[in-house]
């Protein structure tokens, strides 16, 4: 597997106090990589630092095979990248911005502004200056910036703030379609989770400037397990049911109203059946499974942190 | 180089400063005209006694408002780009980010050397079309005069714009537009002052001075620029 960005215990301290920590993060190829973690987990600063921006105090970073210097300046060549809020020269036009974009990075392809302003639904009011866009607009202009040189590897941070809710989903097929049809590499960072859970090949958790896991959504999806869920006034009359009369372990009790029965080898109607009989009145029962939501906070509260 | 500062001007409409420099010229020779035109002077003497004294008046003139100009732009073109965070774009393209910072010092030391040897060559002539009908300035006008202060007006144009580029110190430290605009403001009032016939301009030790120090802030402006930190 050919990795486009490695990092090796990436460190970055501010004062004394390290906002990174020992981050190993591999994306390969082709894949979407999310980065998830609660506002202030060190997300942007290690898209600082891999666009070099912010200069790590240890460790190193891997770019398309290359070690990132100082002078690295031909790797940010293939990149485009959304950090923070995106910033323009306000007093001039969208199409005006994207130009200068265009001839910063290099690229002459005329055509590729009007694409991309399409692709992000933007085409018609190119001719505005930027500083009557309103925070979607812009973020929506920071994307077509990011995309219009076509780049290998797209760094997007934060990029569906500000967006509605039609918007988000645009955009994520968007995304999805950049990836697919034109083989670029995304990092992409969310605090939201079922944003990334949408879109994500590769997960990435941090928190506290730590790299707390870094896994494929195949394996997420086996690891959140299948559980039925059962909303009943008597709850724990209900686990006491199931765990003496059926003889099943996993029940995790969630609140007054709510258990959580792990395992689904027994069949739905022989439960309902054990606990109408011990007259434990059921309001509803649901087949669900883990959410990614789930397994995020789990792997959060491992690492210590009251979520 | 040529191409980055070209995007420069472009990105911050150069256009509308050639505009404020042509007006403020125009300024400078109606207040030319009209000291040389108010003839007596409280004690009696002629404002203008010689073509020499009417082309430093204008030079410290025209000095004073391109040392404001300049710090007008640096803080346009530079401390702007830092403080609205748009250089964190900038420095994300494949371009050596000295390259970046010496093109937008480049386009503010040779719009000011351009627009001082204009200023001075505006106004001097604007004067001496004056003088001919008012005859301000009595004796004649020769050539020596004209290549002596042709020479001179392009020498302190030379300095002048390196001097310009002192106020970036002040500015950068804090990203503040104000703070270089006041710095320039006492530049000007260093080089820029006259009491009774004296300059501190004419201790030939201060103008070279300060036009090194002007030379070192650009420098040191550069120098770490790739190894540090763009914003905090």
């Amino acid at each position: 597997m050919t990795y486009i960005v490695r990092t090796k215990q990436l460190t970055r301290a501010y004062r004394g106090k390290e906002v990174v920590s020992n981050v190993n993060m591999n994306i390969s190829q082709g894949e979407i990589y999310g980065m998830l973690g609660p506002n202030g987990a060190g997300k942007t600063t290690v898209m600082k630092m891999i666009t070099n921006l912010v200069k790590p105090t240890a460790g190193e970073i891997e770019i398309f095979g290359e070690t990132l210097t100082d002078k690295s300046y031909r790797l940010l060549g293939r990149m485009g990248t959304i950090i923070e809020n995106p910033i323009f020269y306000d007093k001039l036009t969208a199409r005006e911005n994207l130009e200068l974009h265009c001839e910063y990075m290099g690229y002459h392809n005329k055509k590729s502004i009007d694409e991309a302003l399409e692709l992000v639904n933007l085409k018609g009011i190119d001719k505005k200056a930027v500083k009557e866009f309103s925070l979607g607009m812009k973020q929506r202009l920071g994307i077509a910036r990011a995309i219009t040189t076509k780049p290998e590897l797209l760094i997007l941070d934060e990029p569906i703030n500000g967006l509605d809710p039609l918007g988000i989903k645009e955009l994520r097929d968007l995304f999805k379609m950049l990836c697919k049809q034109y083989g670029i590499t995304i990092l992409i960072s969310s605090h939201i989770l079922g944003e990334i859970e949408l879109i994500a090949d590769t997960i990435a958790v941090m928190n506290d400037g730590k790299l707390l896991q870094e896994v494929s959504m195949d394996y997420i999806a086996k690891e959140t397990a299948e559980y039925i869920e059962i909303t009943t006034n008597e709850s724990s009359k209900a686990a006491f049911v199931l765990e003496n009369h059926l003889h099943i372990s996993n029940v995790r009790v969630i609140d007054e109203g709510q258990i959580r029965i792990y395992d689904c080898r027994i069949p739905q109607s022989e439960l309902m059946k054990a606990l109408v009989l011990h007259d434990v009145a059921i309001e509803a029962v649901h087949k669900k499974k883990g959410t990614l939501e789930d397994y995020f906070l789990s792997i959060l509260n491992g690492g210590g942190v009251v979520a | 180089m040529l191409k980055l500062m070209k995007l420069e001007m472009r990105k911050f409409r150069i256009g509308s400063y050639i505009r404020a420099a042509i007006i403020a010229n125009v300024l400078i020779l109606a207040l030319i005209c009209l000291i040389g035109l108010n003839e007596e002077v409280t004690d009696g003497t002629m404002p203008f006694t010689s073509y020499d004294m009417a082309f430093s008046v204008i030079d410290t003139l025209v000095r004073g408002t391109y040392i404001v100009f300049a710090s007008v732009l640096i803080s346009r073109i530079v401390i702007d780009e830092f403080r609205n965070k748009s250089i964190t774009v900038l420095f994300m393209y494949p371009i050596n980010r000295k390259k970046l910072i010496v093109a937008k010092l480049l386009v503010v030391v040779l719009f000011t050397l351009v627009a001082d040897i204009a200023a001075n060559l505006f106004v001097g002539v604007g004067f001496g079309i004056l003088n001919l009908f008012e005859s301000v300035v009595t004796e004649p006008f020769t050539w020596s005069i004209a290549v002596k202060s042709l020479l001179s007006v392009v020498m302190g144009a030379l300095a002048t714009s390196f001097m310009s580029l002192i106020p970036l110190y002040f500015g950068m430290r804090k990203h503040s537009g104000a703070a270089t605009i006041v710095s320039s403001l006492i530049v000007v009032a260093i080089v820029c002052q006259n009491n009774d016939g004296f300059s501190l301009y004419d201790i030939i030790a201060i103008p070279i001075g300060l036009t090194l120090l002007g030379a070192a802030v650009a420098y040191m402006s550069i120098r770490n620029i790739e190894h540090v930190d763009v914003l905090k």
